[in-house]
């Protein structure tokens, strides 16, 4: 893209220095003076009724400064982004072992801890409910009062039983994933401060500051405008970090004890308390023509959501939109439950029950491929969705479809080129067998129809000429905040270190709506360039005004405005904010706000679909298979992406290839284990994730798209598709070296022996 | 966390001497890498913590008559560096490679990794089968044991309470000695094995033969085990084919008696002491029983 200076290149983090040197002081690493330490009860029991809280004893503790239960939360005792169901603290019942009954805040962390144990809870356990399918019987022990059912979506197009008949070939087998943790780097943390105006700060790292605001200001009663939120930032947070976690309790203990309070979640209380990954069980039955047509797709999700619905509902909707993958379907039946259980919390994670379905299809398509004797990118291609086709749900796509520029551009990588000189067995080691596997996806961008979607961002010009950017969105790891710094820089006509960040301070930056979603670069830098274009505006009628010439006469460049064909007259950008200065006392500030454009339908009884625009991605794996051990090393990996126009080239890569490890570890070895609602994997030694010792030596990250003309400079967004479809194109690569079909991810090394041993 | 008495250690007696007054009641830490974890869990009971990592008597390498001593708070990263260690500690040396990670490697020591007695401690194995003796020490007085009689279950051992082990030593490996160690994690690295072993074996002067066989398996049973069966297996036969290897490899079931944990099944764990067992010896059959290079 020749035509601009800094949309498209590399350009280092912003962010970089104070992250590689340690100076950024994250919420765990703040401390106030007079702060006391505050730690958390959780329920004993998966799911119990609650017949007496005594915190008498812990109260008596010398350095106990409170203790708070159900009965100190001054506004709704719940919580939850769709439904408030989830309880600050329990009262009558708990509904799994991470629930919160009860919290001290004391003078020291260890006194913390010593009152917790005082706490004490009398429980009377009740029957668990741990199976998702078995839990929508009817006489099923329930965890809610109004059943185990939180969310059925049913999406009926054509007829599947008359197109099953008329299909050569139907493919029908059920898929298992895993439940798969955040592992941020920084866990559940922050202070809750009491300011001397009564107003209460709230500093933990989160996804979307305005809407944490919104929450606590219900739960605690207290107007929104008496609460600041500051929740960049963050170490890490995948979707785990959307929802509320500690900031309510936090919140009722500074209000107590009138003190900052100190929360830091263990690596143990953080994976047993907070959101995971929905583990799904999906049946499908795909029915295709001899020449690879698809003709009918069935398919079944039970989603497991655990003990509260936070995004579940959400999350099953986008598995059901993306059920049958980025193909043309006409005869479609997609069912879908998303149920209580007593297993832990399921809520938002990268890629929002897509990779769940995706596993699936993916694997459906390579037995498709595999059976009919056509190869995997033209059974794809065959079937792809293109720009104004109608998706399997059923609306017109009429904004960019990258599937076709994804599948060409996945030809032209090196895995893609060499596929056929692999050596499939080690000639050495002839027990040692690699494989070549691919997968397509596609995710949607923002949050669908019916969710107010929109980006808002705010523009300060500064002394030195350079720009504020204050956005919303947290950036916790993607990139976002160069971006935005990359398109004020581009559309303010100066360099990018002229330009500063601000994000995630309900103070100081604009509602951007939540970071998810793929939805950061797309809002976020809409709004950024809207602001950009008044601030245009404005400081070229006073550089028009100060070089005696007309604005239609000047053009910008570099931090200078010059006068068209006579560039040695010109003025400099810290020249105009002197100016402001002198003469108003102040600089200029503007704002743009930009609302998301929708589909033009709504899907009936499936609330939030469809979506709008969606980014497309092909993945590749070239594995080996230790068929003695089961063990599997992917040796390396590929990825074509359309999401739009790449803002940054470096952010691009790097995006990429986390996504692609993060996928890896679905794939192959991450999974919560929870057994009878006791969780038997709480940290890094048992749930295991990759190393760089496991990753990859090379994955080749290509960038494709198909331009999307309402995105800022054409960009639509990556950070979730690039993780989605690495798990099947792993597992198909498994396949294609041993001969075996992988069912149920992760495959570990025991799963994968003991499937060859059949 | 629960609280505890910290106490240091500079020199050998001195540590002799705490470990006779508090009679038991005191852990002994090396480098930490495993006690740190068991002290946050609230998983000992001692109330004395006795740090030795600052006695210097208890560092470093050295051959004499053959014999390679490595005193016990060596780090596994100062045992890699060690010069002739690939050649001449090869079993053990690659054990250590497998060791955890870069940090742990730096810190972990290889007295920690013995005296801590897990199942799974990666360098046990290797030093069973390359005959590794240790040299144990009180106030009143000292005895060598074989590693293999050191250890009585998981994380216990013979050590009286007031001994200290201050010696690990074996022999160097000769020419005609060749062998392996491999370990089976959930992922490349920071990893605890699932199934790990070592085995070392010397050859005859006839082909396929050999006149001493040692084989040690990991996590596959309460302490680290000797694989006597498969050893005499390996000497009673000659080992001139992949049937064969498989053959003898199957004798490891008889040896292992593994539990089902969070990590892997028993089941699994069986398996893969044959099939890690069969791998090793298939790779060094189909070098001509050669070291690799």
């Amino acid at each position: 893209m020749g035509e601009y200076k800094y949309i498209g290149k590399s350009v280092p983090r912003v962010d970089a220095a104070e992250k590689a040197t340690g100076h950024i002081k994250y919420m765990s690493d703040l401390s106030f003076p007079n702060m006391l330490w505050g730690k958390i009860v959780r329920s004993k029991y998966p799911h119990a009724k609650i017949l007496k809280i005594d915190t008498s004893k812990a109260e008596a503790l010398p350095g106990v400064v409170a203790v708070v239960t159900w009965k100190d939360v001054p506004g709704l005792n719940g919580f939850g982004i769709v439904v408030p169901d989830q309880p600050v603290l329990c009262e009558d019942k708990v509904r799994y072992i991470g629930d919160a009954v009860a919290a001290v805040a004391a003078e020291t962390k260890e006194i913390a801890e010593k009152a917790a144990n005082l706490v004490e809870v009398e429980y009377e356990p009740l029957p668990l409910v741990d199976d998702p399918i078995k839990a929508i019987s009817e006489d099923a022990p329930k965890v809610h009062e109004g059943g185990n059912v939180h969310l059925h979506t049913k999406i009926v197009r054509g007829d599947v039983e008359k197109a099953f008949e008329e299909a050569d070939l139907i493919v029908e087998h059920t898929y298992y994933t895993g439940r798969q943790e955040h592992a941020f780097l920084e866990t559940e943390s922050g202070v809750a401060k009491l300011e001397e105006d009564g107003t209460l700060s709230v500093y933990a790292g989160s996804q979307y500051p305005q809407r944490d605001q919104m929450q606590l200001s219900r739960c605690l009663a207290l107007n929104p405008r008496k609460i600041h939120v500051v929740s960049y930032p963050v170490g890490g947070a995948f979707g785990g970090k959307d929802e509320l976690t500690i900031q309510p309790i936090l919140g009722l203990l500074a209000l107590k004890t009138k003190r900052p309070v100190k929360i830091v979640l263990s690596r143990e209380e953080s994976i047993i308390s907070y959101w995971k990954r929905h583990p799904m069980i999906m049946k499908y039955k795909t029915g295709v023509k001899k020449d690879g047509t698809l003709v009918a797709n069935k398919v079944e999700i039970y989603a497991d959501t655990g003990a509260y619905a936070s995004l579940g509902g959400p999350v099953l909707n986008l598995a059901v939109e993306h059920a049958c993958g980025p193909y043309k379907l006409d005869n479609v039946y997609i069912d879908g439950y998303c149920v209580y259980t007593n297993n832990g919390v399921a809520g938002a994670f990268r890629g929002f029950g897509v990779p769940q379905v995706t596993f699936a299809m993916e694997t459906q398509m390579d037995i498709i491929a595999e059976k009919l004797g056509i190869d995997p990118i033209e059974l794809r291609k065959k079937n792809a969705l293109r720009r104004g086709d109608v998706s399997p749900i059923g609306n017109k796509l009429t904004t960019s479809v990258g599937t076709v520029a994804v599948l060409e551009g996945v030809k032209e990588t090196d895995l893609w080129k060499n596929k056929d000189k692999i050596e499939k067995v080690d000639k050495e080691r002839p027990w040692i067998k690699r494989g070549f596997g691919f997968a397509l996806t596609y995710q949607g961008t923002g949050l669908g129809i019916g969710l107010p979607d929109y980006g808002g961002a705010v523009l300060r010009f500064r002394e030195d000429g350079g720009f504020i950017v204050g956005v919303g969105i947290v950036d916790y790891g993607q990139g976002t905040g160069t971006s935005y710094a990359q398109i004020v820089a581009e559309a303010m006509k100066c360099p990018v270190n002229k330009v500063s960040v601000i994000l995630g301070d309900t103070d100081l930056t604009a509602d951007s709506g939540p970071t998810s979603a793929s939805r950061g670069v797309y809002t976020g830098g809409r709004a950024a360039i809207i602001a950009s274009k008044r601030m245009m505006k404005i400081l070229k009628e006073k550089a028009a005004e100060l070089l005696s010439v007309s604005p239609e006469d000047l053009e910008a460049e570099g931090g200078y405005f010059y006068v068209k064909n006579q560039p040695d007259v010109s003025i400099s950008y810290d020249k105009i904010a002197m100016e402001f200065l002198k003469t108003s006392g102040h600089l200029p500030q503007t704002e743009g706000y930009f609302l998301m454009p929708i589909a033009d339908i709504k899907i009936k009884d499936a609330f939030g679909l469809p979506h709008h625009i969606f980014a497309y991605s092909g993945h590749l794996a070239l594995v080996e298979v230790n068929t003695l051990t089961g063990q599997t090393k992917v040796l390396e990996g590929a990825e074509v992406v359309d999401g739009g126009i790449v803002v940054n080239r470096q952010g691009f890569e790097a995006q990429v290839e986390g996504g692609y490890v993060m996928g890896m570890g679905y794939g192959l070895m991450e999974d919560v284990k929870i057994e009878k609602g006791i969780f038997k994997t709480v940290n890094f030694s048992t749930y295991i994730i990759p190393t760089v010792k496991d990753a990859p030596k090379r994955i080749q990250t290509v960038p494709v798209h198909d331009p999307e003309e309402t995105g800022p400079y054409q960009a639509k967004g990556i950070a979730e598709t690039v993780m989605v479809a690495t798990a099947p194109a792993i597992t198909n690569a498994i396949h294609s070296a041993t001969g075996i079909r992988i069912f149920k991810i992760p495959a570990t090394s025991e799963l994968i022996y003991n499937l060859l041993k059949e | 966390m629960k609280e505890f008495n910290y106490l240091r250690a500079d020199t050998l007696s001195e540590a002799l001497e705490m470990l006779e007054e508090f009679q038991g009641n005191v852990k002994v830490l090396a480098a930490g890498t495993d006690l740190v974890v068991r002290l946050k869990g609230d998983m000992v009971k001692e109330e004395n913590i006795l740090d030795i990592s600052r006695i210097k008597e208890l560092k470093g390498i050295f051959t004499e008559n053959g014999i390679i001593h490595i005193l016990p708070l060596t780090t596994h990263t100062e045992i890699l560096e060690y010069p002739d260690m690939k050649t001449a500690a090869q079993i053990l040396y690659d054990a250590c490679k497998s060791v955890g990670s870069p940090q742990i490697r730096n810190r972990g020591t290889l007295g920690g990794n013995v005296a801590n007695a897990s199942p799974a401690g990666d360098t046990i194995p290797a030093l069973f089968v390359q005959e590794a003796k240790l040299k144990l020490k009180s106030k009143s007085g000292e005895r060598v044991i074989s590693v293999e009689d050191f250890f009585t279950g998981p994380g216990r051992t013979v050590l009286k309470p007031d001994e200290l082990l201050v010696d690990i030593y074996f022999p160097a490996m000769s020419d005609d000695e060749v062998g392996f160690f491999k370990k089976l994690g959930q992922r490349n690295a920071l990893a605890i094995s699932v199934v790990s072993v070592a085995a070392k074996l010397k050859k005859s002067t006839e082909p396929n033969k050999f006149d001493k066989a040692f084989v040690a398996f990991g996590s596959v049973a309460p302490t680290v085990i000797r694989g006597n069966r498969v050893e005499n297996a390996l000497m009673d036969s000659v080992v001139d084919s992949r049937e064969k290897i498989r053959y003898i490899a199957q004798l490891a079931w008889r040896e292992v008696s593994p539990i089902s944990d969070v990590r892997a099944s028993l089941k699994y764990r069986q398996d893969m002491s044959i099939n890690l067992l069969y791998e090793g010896l298939l790779e060094l059959y189909k070098n001509g029983w050669n070291r690799r290079s």
